[in-house]
């Protein structure tokens, strides 16, 4: 009998709460509709219409999934999604694109993506929609909020080897990533190990967590991918020849063989080979992002928001322990990271162009990126407004006791897109990872192995008519 | 009247296996109009991101491989997998047959059990295999090896581990089919032969020999060739754990295909390379088949 009252009681209570939940909710987004109804732009212009979007399988994606009822609510338009791992949800488009049957209406890009979707004529300039009135409240989105180099670096005006930041404006972006160093700094201060600021530097501090900690000194992507190539390696390489070094010379011949590459690369396999993970070989950014988080690891260099992982202390086993710097630099002693931001962009084979861009221009509002930020997560905001945000201030600063936030504005004053604009990128760095593989297990030296990437790559830049 | 009777049950005698054949036949063209397309695309540049620079070329993709660095060491991967697999697959078959074949208690029970590698797809596996087989702590099987005194094993982060790990999981998959296969072959051979050969005082060592594998051949024969056929053409293992790396070293055929097709879009280039898999596995088979035909009819004599 008491147990029955008890369930009563237990099951009125819980109805009550859900019943607060609701409302509390629904009061909560009639205040995020109102938000996005100051805009003057009839939301509900493509009412009825439908969009399915390609999403890779993301932070970013989470993010926005909870969110997409709010837009269905706003405009009426039905969304449906696709949601794939990276390398085949690349697959994937490219055989949507190429078909030109519109299927996905909205894509999930970014600046050396477009470069090779531009070259192919497969996406929409978005700058007709940003400049219709009918379509967008220019006041109310202010594109200016958004980081310049960002929006620059998703602008391209087709050229091949040169034109980033001119042009087109391709796609929005919705997050920012940036390579910096994340240390141990438990283990750097226990055994007195200096922070590195150059490559030299790096390999002694990974020799010494190693004999030290008994963990691998630093962990680092490894796959033979283009994946492998973009985030600590490459910007170590552009901030150890001082921002000199580029993938090609101005005639499109590649250098990757160039003597300062050449050097940079000996360096750092034989710190992967000596003070890395065993299975450096066959890791992708997750088992790096893992190892380090898992503690296995004193040293990574790689996209500054995996702090977001490193930091939650529900996943992370190092979470307070860590530091934060910029990636060891070249003589001149200035860093040049490089710069990736994931971006929404329209499929120029779409029917629904309008309801595409709806629902881009809802999904880079402030208001759901402020939403996804402080919600779900997604770092590292593409908008000022939300990164200055003091709530966003307050969990962004507390990591690394502050090093975090401070590393992060420093690499973003010179941080930019530093590969050279071409269609092939994905090809060559997958040949260039190839020719890192060729030194690691000691085929080749690097001198040879990069000398016939070099050669491998203008082969296929010839093939594919970008050259003559 | 009754040959007016007799003539339309004629005909739906005659076009009644049409009638019933045609889910095969649907079947069959959605499988031979993406055959035609590829290879009429192995004549093609067909390159997804260059539509405007489509041509008809020929020979030439095929021609180009000749030249390609990388298909000399996929092909001898392809080849070298193949051996070694069927080797120890096959050969591991047979012994685990010949056991089971055996008096032996629980024998139903270990039949059973042996079936269920067979039930899982083998990316699942794959994926199973490669947590097992992680290099660090984490990794189980380096932490059960060590009881027996082995050193822990590079599996994915090394080309021999990368090598040996694509054949240990090819093998635990496929292994009981191998073995059911060939216990069924042995359950099915003549009594007769044996008795004589008992009579006659003959060492098992020697049954073996000249009766069991004689009398077997058809068998053997028949599962050479289908992990032939399949080893020839691996790819899920192969994608779901290395990629083909570390440094190349787990590329075949199938892989470098899939690379030029749908990671670089160069479907010409990608199915020619795959219509040469195609060859060598037909070729391969081919001879195989031609095989077990004469051995099953050597029995039947």
């Amino acid at each position: 009998m008491r147990s029955r009252r008890g369930w009563l009681t237990g099951l009125m209570f819980g109805v009550l709460c859900a019943m607060g939940a609701v409302t509390g909710a629904q009061a909560q987004e009639d205040e995020a509709l109102s938000y996005f109804r100051q805009a003057k732009v009839d939301w509900r212009q493509a009412a009825g219409q439908s969009l399915t979007i390609g999403l890779n399988k993301h932070p970013f994606t989470e993010s926005l999934l909870p969110l997409i009822p709010e837009f269905r609510k706003l405009t009426g338009i039905n969304v449906e999604y696709l949601i794939l791992p990276e390398s085949e949800y690349f697959t994937k488009l490219a055989a949507d694109l190429s078909q030109q049957r519109g299927e996905f209406s909205v894509i999930m890009t970014g600046p050396m993506r477009n470069w090779q979707f531009v070259s192919a004529d497969w996406i929409s300039p978005l700058d007709e929609f940003l400049n219709n009135p009918k379509l967008t409240d220019k006041a109310w989105f202010k594109l200016e909020d958004f980081y310049p180099a960002l929006i620059s670096a998703n602008r391209w005006n087709g050229k091949i080897g040169s034109g980033v930041g001119e042009g087109p404006l391709y796609s929005i972006p919705v997050l920012e990533e940036s390579y910096i160093l994340a240390y141990r700094k438990d283990i750097f201060d226990q055994y007195n190990i200096k922070v590195p600021t150059t490559l030299e530097e790096m390999a002694e501090a990974a020799r010494q967590v190693k004999k030290h900690a008994g963990i691998p000194g630093i962990v680092a992507r490894g796959t033979p991918s283009v994946a492998s190539m973009g985030t600590g390696f490459g910007s170590g390489l552009k901030s150890y020849t001082d921002g000199q070094w580029s993938e090609f010379d101005g005639k499109l011949n590649a250098t990757l063989h160039d003597p300062r590459s050449v050097k940079y690369t000996e360096l750092w396999i034989d710190m992967v080979r000596e003070s890395g993970p065993p299975n450096w070989a066959n890791m992708q950014w997750y088992d790096a992002m893992e190892a380090f988080t898992a503690g296995q690891a004193g040293m990574i260099v790689d996209a500054d928001f995996f702090a977001a992982g490193y930091e939650d202390p529900k996943k992370s086993k190092v979470a307070g322990k860590i530091g934060y710097a910029l990636i060891p630099t070249g003589p001149g002693g200035k860093v040049y990271s490089g710069l990736w931001t994931w971006a929404l962009g329209i499929n120029k084979a779409t029917k629904n162009k309008e309801a595409a861009w709806l629902f881009v221009q809802w999904a880079t509002a402030q208001r759901t990126l402020m939403n996804a930020t402080l919600g779900y997560r997604n770092y590292n905001p593409s908008r000022m407004s939300v990164t200055n945000d003091p709530r966003v201030q307050e969990i962004m600063g507390a990591w690394g006791a502050g090093s975090y936030l401070k590393t992060v504005a420093r690499n973003l004053e010179t941080a930019r897109v530093f590969w050279v604009p071409e269609p092939e990128r994905t090809r060559m760095g997958d040949i260039w990872a190839r020719a890192l593989h060729e030194v690691y297990f000691k085929r080749m030296t690097a001198a040879e192995a990069l000398k016939k990437a070099s050669v491998e790559i203008d082969k296929v830049i010839k093939e594919a008519g970008l050259k003559d | 009247m009754s040959g007016k009777v007799a003539r339309g049950r004629r005909r739906r005698e005659t076009l009644l296996p049409y009638l019933l054949l045609t889910p095969a036949l649907v079947l069959l063209c959605g499988m031979i109009y993406p055959f035609c397309l590829g290879l009429y695309y192995s004549f093609t540049s067909y390159w997804l991101q260059y539509p405007k620079r489509f041509r008809f070329v020929w020979f030439d993709n095929y021609v180009s491989l000749l030249d390609e660095p990388l298909f000399g060491r996929a092909l001898e991967f392809t080849l070298g997998f193949t051996v070694a697999a069927v080797v120890l697959q096959v050969g591991l078959g047979l012994a685990i047959a010949l056991f089971l074949h055996g008096r032996i208690p629980g024998r139903g029970a270990i039949r059973a059990m042996m079936l269920l590698p067979l039930m899982m797809p083998p990316v699942i596996s794959a994926l199973m295999w490669k947590i097992m087989m992680a290099s660090t702590n984490a990794g189980i099987l380096n932490y059960m090896l060590s009881f027996v005194g082995v050193d822990p094993i590079n599996w994915f982060g090394s080309t021999r581990g990368a090598v040996a790990s694509v054949l240990i999981i090819d093998t635990w998959g496929n292994l009981p089919f191998v073995a059911l296969i060939l216990l069924g072959g042995l359950q099915a051979l003549p009594s007769e032969p044996y008795e004589a050969a008992k009579v006659d005082g003959a060492s098992p060592f020697a049954m073996l020999r000249y009766i069991t594998l004689p009398l077997l051949a058809p068998f053997l024969i028949l599962t050479i060739t289908f992990r032939t056929m399949d080893s020839l053409r691996i790819f899920d293992v192969i994608y779901a754990t290395t990629l083909g790396g570390p440094n190349d070293a787990t590329t075949n055929l199938h892989i470098m295909a899939y690379q030029y097709a749908f990671q670089w879009y160069q479907m010409g280039k990608g199915m020619a390379q795959a219509i040469v898999l195609l060859i060598l596995v037909v070729m391969v088979s081919y001879l195989l088949i031609r095989l077990w035909n004469r051995s099953a009819e050597s029995n039947a004599q």
